[in-house]
């Protein structure tokens, strides 16, 4: 998977029923443009930042994430090799648990697209 | 991710020797059909399970590579670990039990004999029922003991 289509798939992750207008609102990206980059188009390096920031902006709303990122660089110092093996295998797991209830990616663009 | 999630387990377990269409495998394992269909898929992608389109089975010819990442020291660690932290946060009809015991040496060796009495009964049970009881209905059980003093050690030298 390209780096452009993760940060598409975390985006609509992260705003799963969320309109084209919207998604041009939250990016500044114009709206024929978004529904291209949706289906394909590449993305210029500005697009992917105004994604990124969108994801960031999400994701700090999150004070959990703020405390996860925290440890977890203190965690990378402190802890040896086998215990980093560990922690990233648990969180691993929970990714994967997660990520099979989740429906296909592509049905949520196509939501997206109809709303 | 090392090994299996439970959820691919389960769903291998409930396949055992037997081809199985999706239906059965989401009535048997009473997961959501929409989970049930993502892992089935995941499986079928790792070569794990093979289908026809209509009915689903094991492999027949895991590699031996293949067969250590499933049934791994780690990967059955992290598993049981998945399950024991499952059983942990369930909110209703939850068992479980977690105390520091005072305990001499005799009575020591009588817990463990209750605890080889306990695997026998498990056992018996299962035997007896593994062909009428579903997957989704099987309990999951486990114990274990320690000493104090050498698992604290662990737990600050962490290995």
């Amino acid at each position: 998977m390209t780096l452009q289509q993760k940060t598409l798939q975390r985006y609509r992750l992260l705003f799963p029923n969320q309109p084209l207008r919207e998604v041009s609102a939250c990016t500044g990206i114009q709206i024929t443009r978004v529904f291209r980059l949706f289906n394909g188009k590449v993305m210029k390096v500005g697009e992917l930042e105004a994604f990124e920031r969108a994801i960031n902006a999400k994701l700090s709303e999150n004070p959990s994430y703020a405390k996860l990122t925290n440890i977890v660089e203190d965690a990378s110092s402190l802890l040896t090799n086998e215990e980093l093996s560990k922690l990233a295998e648990y969180i691993a797991r929970k990714v994967s648990a997660k990520s099979f209830s989740r429906g296909y990616l592509k049905s949520t663009y196509e939501s997206a697209i109809i709303a | 991710m090392k090994g299996l999630s439970s959820l691919e387990r389960i769903i291998l377990e409930c396949l055992g020797k037997q081809n199985l269409a999706y239906e059965e495998i989401q009535i048997q394992t009473g997961l959501h059909e929409n989970v049930c269909f993502n892992v089935l898929q995941a499986l079928v992608i790792r070569g794990l399970v093979t289908t026809d389109g209509i009915r689903y089975k094991i492999t027949e010819s895991l590699s031996p590579l293949m067969l250590e990442e499933i049934n791994g020291h780690d990967a059955k660690e992290a598993e049981s670990l998945e399950m024991i932290e499952a059983v942990l946060e369930q909110r209703s009809g939850r068992v479980f039990r977690f105390q520091k015991i005072a305990m001499d040496s005799r009575d020591e060796k009588i817990f463990l004999a209750m605890l080889s009495n306990l695997e026998s009964f498990l056992n018996d049970a299962h035997k007896k029922s593994h062909n009428t009881v579903p997957m989704k209905e099987r309990k999951v059980v486990f114990w274990g003991m320690g000493e104090v003093k050498n698992l604290m050690n662990q737990i600050v030298m962490g290995n």
